[in-house]
């Protein structure tokens, strides 16, 4: 197919005005027909996995909801009240800090009954989390 | 009376190989050209990032032609070599006429060398790496009919081909002008390298001044061809894509396109490897190499090489001016196909589409997405175009990729 070109079977000093025509035409409705027809065929195949993609994360989007109805009917099951102890924290971390450290470690579990805080104590590293961070971003590939 | 015979040589000499002497008018009125383009690109920043380069590597090659020189090889005796204090050990040796000549190298200008880049076709997939790490391709993926009005925006391409080769223009140098019509920069010079490469400074720089020119040219097309009813149409919001969705897109692309039409691989390639870089989220070290240091390195070479292209002798001739005006013709063709398929659309659609999106198909992106966006505003301050531009914008990067492989499978 590569081998085909048209400048090698018709040298521009042999073409004829219709020659030309011919040829310009020839492109044209091979440039359209190669385009269109790769483009469309891009549509189907988009619209298709986008179908298939969507339909999957509907079913595993509803099963999750599922899952989260159930955690709360467990929830809201007459039960013992909760005994568990309140973290022990070092002395001055306000308490907001500790809703916000409870808040992020729940968010990382499915269930807020699987995860418990015993205590929060401030790091004893020299640097501080933001440099902690810094360094962990620029060695983790190594 | 020696010291000042020696000095008289010298300064005979500098004289002698200094521009004044081995310049020629044409010369001259490149340098004029490239301060008339520096202006544009500083003062009025039309494309600086590209025009900046194109019209110094445009000054410089001639202000000193020897610096896109190709290396040769000359020939000289052992005395000559003596005399210029030319080593002959290891030069291989030529026997003409009975006389001994000792093959001496000369190297390259430096543009020569980084302009190999560009002839090869290895600069402009590059700088296609650099643009799928910036784009966003949730539009397009979000509409997929959106790649009809990309399709529609690449038929000034072939209409173009008709009007290069009637006015005699080979086949392969009309595939390169027609390009132009594709509103692509990085694919121009890569079709144009391949199929006319004498042309290159002329098409890379009608190209570029364009798309520069893309908010000049296209509004009056779109409002040509469109109803006050028409632009004022707005579209409905785009559903919510998915991070898996975007993933899968460029592997499917490239898959396929590769396979249908190799000869788009090479670029369609680099620009979904940038994509997935981007959308994969796990090598943003790369992610951003790629869309800046690589992209701005490439952009200096890719530009100031294709500027020194523009020589004098290589520039000045009618066949530019026919070039400039068939860019013309291909972009305002392909913004009136891209707008007449929008309206199709819109008829289609029950008035749904509004065509004001086909212009967009052209490529030139961003540039041509946001005149859609603000031709739109112009009917109807309320309406937001721009996501929806988007789509066709993005599907016109992949088909003016798709329609180089069809020129290069097919006049190359």
């Amino acid at each position: 197919m590569s081998n085909f070109s048209l400048a090698t079977f018709f040298p521009l000093a042999e073409l004829t005005m219709a020659q030309r025509g011919v040829e310009a035409l020839k492109v044209i409705l091979t440039g359209f027909a190669v385009v269109f027809a790769v483009l469309f065929f891009l549509i189907l195949i988009i619209k298709i996995y986008s179908n298939i993609v969507v339909k999957l994360q509907d079913v595993a989007y509803n099963k999750k909801k599922k899952k989260i109805k159930d955690d709360e009917v467990l929830i809201k099951k007459p039960s013992k009240p909760v005994s568990s102890p309140e973290p022990v924290t070092q002395d001055g971390i306000p308490e907001e800090v500790v809703a916000v450290i409870s808040a992020a470690v729940a968010s990382m579990y499915d269930s807020p009954q699987r995860a418990r805080i015993k205590s929060i104590k401030r790091s004893a590293s020299g640097r501080s989390a933001w440099a902690n961070a810094g360094v962990a971003d620029n060695t983790r590939p190594f | 009376m020696e010291i000042l015979n020696g000095f008289v040589e010298a300064i005979q000499g500098i004289f002698q190989s200094s521009g004044l002497v081995s310049l020629n008018w044409q010369n001259y009125v490149m340098i004029g050209v490239s301060i008339i383009l520096l202006y544009l690109a500083i003062k009025k920043q039309y494309e600086p990032l590209l025009l900046l380069p194109i019209a110094f590597g445009m000054l410089l090659v001639n202000l000193y032609p020897e610096i896109m020189a190709a290396p040769s090889t000359e020939l000289l005796t052992a005395q000559q070599c003596a005399e210029h204090g030319v080593a002959t050990a290891g030069h291989a040796v030529r026997i003409i006429d009975g006389i001994e000549y000792y093959e001496n190298p000369t190297y390259g200008g430096l543009l020569y060398y980084l302009y190999q880049g560009v002839k090869l076709g290895i600069y402009p997939p590059l700088i296609f790496l650099g643009i799928g790490c910036m784009t966003d391709f949730g539009p397009l993926i979000a509409n997929p009919k959106s790649l009809i009005l990309g399709a529609a925006a690449q038929i000034g391409i072939f209409v173009t081909f008709t009007g290069a080769i009637t006015l005699g223009f080979t086949p392969a140098e009309s595939g390169a002008i027609g390009i132009i019509g594709g509103a692509d920069g990085p694919t121009a010079i890569y079709v144009t390298t391949k199929l006319a490469p004498h042309l290159l400074g002329s098409i890379a720089i009608a190209a570029y001044s364009y798309m520069a020119l893309v908010p000049i040219i296209q509004p009056p097309i779109m409002k040509a061809l469109t109803t006050k009813k028409e632009r004022a149409v707005v579209m409905e919001q785009l559903r919510p894509v998915s991070k898996l969705e975007k993933i899968m897109f460029p592997v499917i692309v490239v898959i396929l396109i590769a396979i249908l039409l190799p000869d788009a691989a090479p670029l369609v390639g680099m620009l979904m490897l940038g994509n997935l870089f981007k959308e994969s989220g796990v090598v943003e070290r790369i992610s951003k190499t790629a869309q800046n240091e690589l992209m701005n390195i490439i952009t200096i070479f890719l530009g100031t090489t294709v500027g020194a292209t523009a020589s004098g002798q290589n520039f000045l001739r009618l066949e530019t001016i026919e070039i400039i005006a068939l860019g013309l013709v291909a972009f305002a063709m392909g913004t009136a196909f891209g707008v007449l398929f929008g309206k199709l659309m819109y008829k289609l659609t029950g008035g749904k589409v509004n065509p004001l999106i086909g212009s967009a198909g052209v490529s030139a992106v961003p540039m041509a997405a946001r005149v859609s966006q603000r031709v739109g505003q112009q009917e109807n301050p309320g309406n937001f175009l721009l996501m929806h531009a988007m789509g066709p914008n993005v599907a016109g990067v992949i088909g003016s990729a798709v329609a180089a492989g069809v020129l290069l499978n097919v006049v190359g």
